[in-house]
C-alpha cells in the first residue's frame, strides 16, 4: 500500500526530494496512529498513577486543537478576500496538528493510566486517531489546493475534518458530562421530534417490566446514584449500558462476555461475586430472565422474550362510567329514609356511581326491598346485600343491575339457583357468596362471565378444597 | 431597619419619636396616633363582626354540613365534603399499631453484611451529626449488634424474614413491605403522635378522625372508628399509649375514635342497669336530646349536637356492640386461624379478629394497638415473647380478609412510631443486646385494596441505619394510606386557626406512587 500510495504521491508532486520525504513521514505517521488501538490494549485495568497525571491534562489541552481546527476553515473562507489571511492558515493548521498530536498522546495516557474502558472510550479514541490523520492530510494537500492543481481534495477533507471534529468532541463530552448532557432538558416537544425520547425504555418493556426491578432490588444501592461503586450505575437503561470502569458491563447477544451475568452467576464464595458484601443472591429465574434479555439483544423496547412466559397479572378493566344521578338526589333519599338502606356515592364524581350498603337494615332487607331499589339500577356499581334477607329470588332484580362490578351476598340465605341469571351483569368483577349454601354446581354458570375473577366461596359447600400452601422457606440462609 | 414587604408589623414602621422633629410636634403626633388608632381598630373590628353575624360562622366555613330541621348534624358522607375524591380502591382500613418502635434489623430489614461487623463500631459517617436519645447518647462506643435471628425467603418473591416472623413469612406476597419509612420524632410520644395525627404536638385529629369526618359512616349502628387495645404483657416494655392518639383534635368530637375496652364489658356503662327497660332508656334519651336541641338552638355551640349523636349512637350500639362482640357463631376455622388465644378477649389476637368482625359491619377504621415493642435491652429476652403474641394473629387476620373476599377492599397496614438501632443499647454480648430509638428508617407493611402486593419498597443502608432509596416520610405515609381510601391529602383540610388543617402538615407530602397497585 506505501508502494502504490507513494507512486501516486510521484504522479502529482513536484520531483523534489525533500517533499517526498515528508510524504512519506507523513504516511508512516498515519499508519503508526492507526495502529494505535492495537498497539496499546485497553484492558481496563489502571497503570502508573503518572500516566493518569499526566492524562488528566486531556481535557484541558484538547481544547486548543478544537479551537485551531475551528478557525481554520474560517481562515481559509476569509482569505479569498483578504489574502493574508489566508497566509496565516497554513500556520494554524500546522499548529493544529501539532495540537492535535499531544492531546492524543494525553488522551491514550489518561485511558490507559486510569484503565477507563468501554464503547463510549473507544468510540472517542478512534475518533480522536481519525481526526488528527485527516488534519496530516489536510496539511499535505493544502499545497495543491493552493496551487490550483488538486483543488476539491483539501475543501473535501476539510468538511470531512469538521464533521469528524464535532462528533469525536461530542463522544468526549459524553465521557465525563454523562451521555444525556445535552438532551436531559430538551423540551418533550423537540425530543420527540429528534426520536431520542425512545432511548427511555417504555414502561412496557421487558427491561421496565422485569429487568430494572431485579437490579433496582439487588444492585443499585451500591450501583447507583448515591455511590458507583466500580463507576457502574445500573439505575438506567442509558447508564447500565454504559457500563463501568472495567468497561461495559452487559454485551447484547453475549450473556458469558457480559460482565454483569458473569458476576451474578459466580460461586457464591467468589471474591468477585456480586450482589457483594454478603447481600442475598439473585434468584435463579431472575438469573435466567438476565440471561435470556442479553441474549435476545439487550433491548430497551422489547416487551416479549422468546422463551421466557412471566405470569401477567390481568389488568382490572376500565372503571365504565355511569349516568349522573345527582338529579335523581331527593328521590334516592327518601328511598334511603324508607328502607332504612344507604346509596352512597363511589366518590365525588357522579360517572363512578353509587353504592348500595344494607348494613343498616340487615336482617329487615330482603327481596322486596331490594327490588325498589331497581329505578337507581343504572347508577348502582356495587351492592353490599351481606348478612340480609335476600334469597335466589333477589337475581331476577339483581340481574337488571347492569352496571354492578362488585356484589355482596355473603352470609345470606342464598343457595345458588338461579346464579346464571346474572349472566348480563358484563362488569361484574367481585362476587362474594362465603358462608352462604351455595355448591359448586350452583356456582358453575359464574366461569362463563369473564370479567368475573374474585370469586369468593369461604366456608360454603362450594369451596374449593385449600390449595397446598407453600409453608416452608426457599432456602437457608447461610451467613 | 429594612423590612420585608409581606410583614405587616406596624411595630416597625418608621417611628415618628425617632425623627428630629420638635418635642410639641411629637406630643401632637402621639395624641393624634391614639385617637387614630381607636377610631380606625373600633370601625374595622364592629364591620368584621357584623359580617360574621349577617353570614354566620358555618356560611364563613362552608365545609360544614347544615343541620336539616330536627337539628340533628346531618351524617351523610358524599355530599359535604365531596368524598372520596376519586374512586376508592379500599372502603375500609385496618391499622394494626405497633407502639414501641419493632426493631426492623431483627424482623423485616435483612442485613446479612453486620455478621462481620460484630462489635465494630458504627461509622461516624454512617450516623453523622443525628442527635441521640438520652438512653445512648452517653455510650462511649456504638457497636454493631446483628441480629440474633436467621432470615429464610419466602414465597414467589423470595423475600427475607425473620425467623422470629415465619407467619409473616407465609403471607409475604400478600404485602408491600416498607423499608423505607422515616420519621422525626426519636421519642415515643412525639413519635406516636406524628405517626397517628401528623404532628409531635398533642391537638391535632389522628387519621382514623380525619376519615370518619371525609368519608361518614357505612353502618349508623357502629362508630366509623373503633380502637382496640390489646392486653399489656407485663414482660414487655409497654409504653403508655393514650386517648389523645385517637382523638378528633379541632374536628367535631363524634368523629374521634371510640375504644373498647380489653377486658369485661366492651363498652363500659352500655348495659343498661337492672329495673331500666329499652323503652324507659329511649324516653330518657328523647327528653335529653329535646333538652340538648334547645340548648343548641340557644347557643349554636357544635359540640351539643355531636353530644346528641353520641347518645344516638350509644343506644344503638347497646344492639350492636354485643352482637359485635359475640363469637360463639364463628366456625371452628376461625380458630383453627387465629389460635385459641383468640377466644380471650383483650389478646392481640382477639382483637385482630375483631377487627375483621368490624371490617365486615362497615366500620370504616379500626385500630389495634399493640404495646411492648420498646425492647431497649434485653432484645433476645423479649423480642421473642411479643413476635409470638403478634405473628400469627397478622397471618390469621390477612388470610381471614382474604379468604372471605374483604381483603379487595380493607386496607390493612402495620407499622409502629419509629425502628431501632443497628447499634447496641448497653453492652452487646453473643447472647444478648439492646436497642435504642432510631427515627432515621423503620419497617412497615400495607396490604390490601389499593396497595400493590408482592414488593419491597425503599432499600436501607447496609447498617439499616439512613434510607438511601424511596424515602417514605409519615406524611408520606399518611397521604398514600388516604390515596387508597380514595382521598387526596391536599384537599382533606379543615379551617382552624387560621389554617387549612390537614392530616399531613405543611410540608408538602407526597403519595408513594411504588406502593400503588
Amino acid at each position: 500500500m506505501n508502494h502504490g500510495l507513494g507512486a501516486f504521491a510521484d504522479h502529482l508532486l513536484p520531483k523534489s526530494k525533500s517533499t517526498r520525504v515528508a510524504w512519506l513521514a507523513a504516511l508512516t505517521l498515519s499508519l503508526v496512529l492507526a495502529s494505535l488501538p492495537w498497539l496499546i490494549k485497553l484492558d481496563g485495568h489502571p497503570h502508573a498513577d503518572w500516566q493518569q497525571f499526566l492524562g488528566r491534562f486531556h481535557p484541558l489541552a484538547v481544547h486548543l486543537p478544537i479551537g485551531l481546527l475551528v478557525l481554520l476553515p474560517l481562515l481559509e473562507i476569509a482569505g479569498a478576500f483578504r489574502p493574508p489571511l489566508r497566509e496565516a492558515a497554513g500556520f494554524v493548521l500546522a499548529l493544529a496538528l501539532a495540537g492535535c498530536l499531544f492531546a492524543l498522546t494525553l488522551g491514550l495516557l489518561l485511558a490507559y493510566g486510569s484503565g477507563e474502558a468501554g464503547a463510549g472510550v473507544t468510540r472517542h479514541m478512534s475518533g480522536g486517531i481519525a481526526l488528527t490523520i485527516v488534519v496530516l492530510l489536510c496539511l499535505l494537500a493544502r499545497p495543491w489546493w493552493a496551487q490550483g492543481t488538486v483543488p476539491r481534495v483539501y475543501p473535501a477533507l476539510l468538511t470531512g475534518m469538521l464533521l469528524l471534529l464535532v462528533w469525536t468532541a461530542h463522544q468526549g463530552g459524553s465521557l465525563t458530562h454523562g451521555s444525556n448532557y445535552l438532551t436531559q432538558y430538551m423540551p418533550p416537544s423537540l425530543k420527540r421530534l429528534t426520536t431520542l425520547g425512545t432511548k427511555t425504555p417504555p414502561a412496557t418493556s421487558f427491561y421496565a417490566q422485569q429487568i430494572n426491578p431485579i437490579l433496582d432490588a439487588n444492585c443499585v444501592t451500591c450501583h447507583g446514584e448515591a455511590k458507583a461503586s466500580g463507576g457502574l450505575r445500573m439505575d438506567s437503561y442509558d447508564l447500565l449500558m454504559r457500563g463501568g470502569k472495567d468497561g461495559a458491563v452487559i454485551v447484547a447477544g453475549q450473556p458469558q462476555r457480559s460482565i454483569l451475568f458473569q458476576r451474578v452467576t459466580l460461586p457464591s464464595d467468589h471474591k468477585q461475586f456480586m450482589p457483594a458484601e454478603g447481600k442475598p443472591p439473585l434468584r435463579p429465574q431472575e438469573i435466567a430472565w438476565i440471561k435470556a434479555w442479553v441474549q435476545q439483544g439487550a433491548s430497551p423496547t422489547a416487551t416479549t422474550l422468546a422463551g421466557i412466559a412471566i405470569p401477567q397479572r390481568r389488568a382490572e378493566p376500565p372503571l365504565q362510567p355511569v349516568g349522573d344521578y345527582s338529579a335523581l338526589m331527593p328521590q334516592i333519599r327518601q328511598m334511603e329514609q324508607a328502607q332504612g338502606a344507604k346509596l352512597l356515592p363511589v366518590s365525588s364524581k357522579p360517572a363512578d356511581g353509587l353504592t348500595l350498603y344494607t348494613v343498616d337494615a340487615a336482617a329487615g332487607f330482603g327481596d322486596a326491598q331490594l327490588a325498589q331499589f331497581q329505578k337507581f339500577a343504572p347508577y348502582i356499581v356495587e351492592a353490599e346485600l351481606g348478612r340480609t334477607a335476600v334469597t335466589n329470588a333477589s337475581f331476577d332484580t339483581l340481574k337488571q343491575f347492569t352496571r354492578l362490578r362488585a356484589l355482596h351476598l355473603e352470609g345470606t340465605r342464598i343457595t345458588g339457583d338461579g346464579l346464571a341469571k346474572l349472566a348480563p351483569l358484563s362488569q361484574l368483577t367481585y362476587i362474594n357468596l362465603s358462608g352462604t349454601q351455595v355448591t359448586s354446581a350452583a356456582v358453575a354458570p359464574l366461569s362463563s362471565m369473564k370479567n368475573l375473577r374474585h370469586i369468593y366461596l369461604y366456608n360454603t359447600p362450594a369451596q374449593p378444597a385449600p390449595a397446598a400452601e407453600q409453608t416452608q422457606p426457599i432456602a437457608r440462609n447461610t451467613p | 431597619m429594612k423590612q420585608h414587604p409581606l410583614c405587616t408589623d406596624t411595630e416597625h414602621n418608621p417611628n415618628v419619636m425617632d425623627l428630629a422633629v420638635p418635642v410639641e410636634l411629637k406630643q401632637e403626633w402621639a395624641a393624634l396616633q391614639t385617637r387614630r388608632h381607636f377610631l380606625g381598630r373600633s370601625g374595622k373590628v364592629l364591620g368584621w363582626a357584623a359580617i360574621a353575624s349577617l353570614l354566620g360562622d358555618r356560611a364563613l366555613r362552608g365545609d360544614v354540613p347544615a343541620s336539616n330541621p330536627h337539628g340533628q348534624p346531618k351524617m351523610q358522607t358524599g355530599e359535604p365534603l365531596k368524598l372520596p375524591h376519586f374512586a376508592p380502591k379500599a372502603k375500609r382500613a385496618i391499622y394494626l399499631f405497633m407502639s414501641g418502635g419493632p426493631p426492623q434489623i431483627d424482623l423485616l430489614d435483612y442485613k446479612p453484611g453486620l455478621a462481620a461487623l460484630y462489635n465494630k463500631d458504627v461509622p461516624d459517617s454512617v450516623r453523622g451529626t443525628q442527635q441521640l436519645t438520652g438512653m445512648t447518647a452517653g455510650q462511649a462506643r456504638f457497636p454493631v449488634a446483628p441480629s440474633h435471628w436467621g432470615f429464610k425467603r419466602y414465597g414467589q418473591t423470595g423475600t427475607w424474614i425473620s425467623d422470629l416472623l415465619p407467619n409473616t413469612g407465609r403471607m409475604v406476597d400478600d404485602l408491600a413491605i416498607i423499608k423505607s419509612t422515616n420519621t422525626d420524632a426519636i421519642n415515643h410520644e412525639p413519635a406516636i403522635m406524628l405517626m397517628n395525627t401528623g404532628n409531635m404536638n398533642a391537638g391535632k385529629p389522628c387519621l382514623g378522625s380525619w376519615l370518619a369526618y371525609g368519608l361518614g359512616s357505612m353502618n349508623d349502628n357502629l362508630p366509623t372508628f373503633m380502637v382496640l387495645q390489646s392486653k399489656l404483657n407485663p414482660k414487655e416494655n409497654n409504653q403508655p399509649v393514650s386517648s389523645r392518639l385517637w382523638g378528633s383534635g379541632f374536628l367535631s368530637s363524634e368523629y374521634a375514635g371510640v375504644g373498647l375496652r380489653s377486658s369485661g364489658d366492651p363498652v363500659l356503662y352500655l348495659s343498661d342497669p337492672d329495673g331500666v327497660s329499652r323503652e324507659v332508656r329511649r324516653t330518657m334519651l328523647d327528653a335529653v336530646n329535646e333538652i340538648n336541641r334547645q340548648t343548641s338552638q340557644e347557643l349554636g355551640d357544635p359540640e351539643t349536637n355531636a353530644r346528641i349523636s353520641q347518645y344516638e349512637m350509644a343506644y344503638r350500639m347497646q344492639a350492636s356492640v354485643p352482637e359485635l362482640a359475640d363469637l360463639s357463631k364463628e366456625p371452628k376455622s376461625t380458630w383453627d386461624l387465629y389460635g385459641d388465644e383468640a377466644r380471650e378477649p383483650g389478646t392481640f389476637a382477639y382483637n385482630c379478629l375483631m377487627a375483621r368482625r368490624m371490617a365486615e359491619r362497615g366500620v370504616r377504621f379500626t385500630q389495634v394497638y399493640k404495646r411492648g415493642w420498646d425492647v431497649h435491652d434485653n432484645v433476645t429476652g423479649i423480642l421473642p415473647i411479643i413476635c409470638q403474641e403478634t405473628d400469627r394473629a397478622c397471618y390469621a387476620l390477612i388470610t381471614d380478609l382474604k379468604q372471605r373476599g374483604l381483603l379487595d377492599d380493607t386496607l390493612v397496614v402495620w407499622a409502629g412510631e419509629f425502628g431501632r438501632t443497628v447499634y447496641s443499647q448497653g453492652g452487646l454480648t453473643p447472647e444478648n443486646y439492646g436497642r435504642d430509638h432510631h427515627p432515621r428508617c423503620f419497617t412497615t407493611w400495607m396490604t390490601g385494596g389499593g396497595v400493590r402486593t408482592g414488593i419491597t419498597y425503599g432499600e436501607t443502608d447496609d447498617y439499616s441505619y439512613n434510607v438511601v432509596k424511596d424515602s417514605v416520610p409519615v406524611r408520606d405515609f399518611n397521604a398514600t394510606i388516604l390515596h387508597c381510601l380514595g382521598i387526596d391529602h391536599n384537599r382533606l383540610t379543615y379551617q382552624f386557626q387560621g389554617l387549612n388543617q390537614k392530616l399531613t402538615g405543611t410540608t408538602p407530602a407526597s403519595v408513594a406512587q411504588g406502593l400503588l397497585a
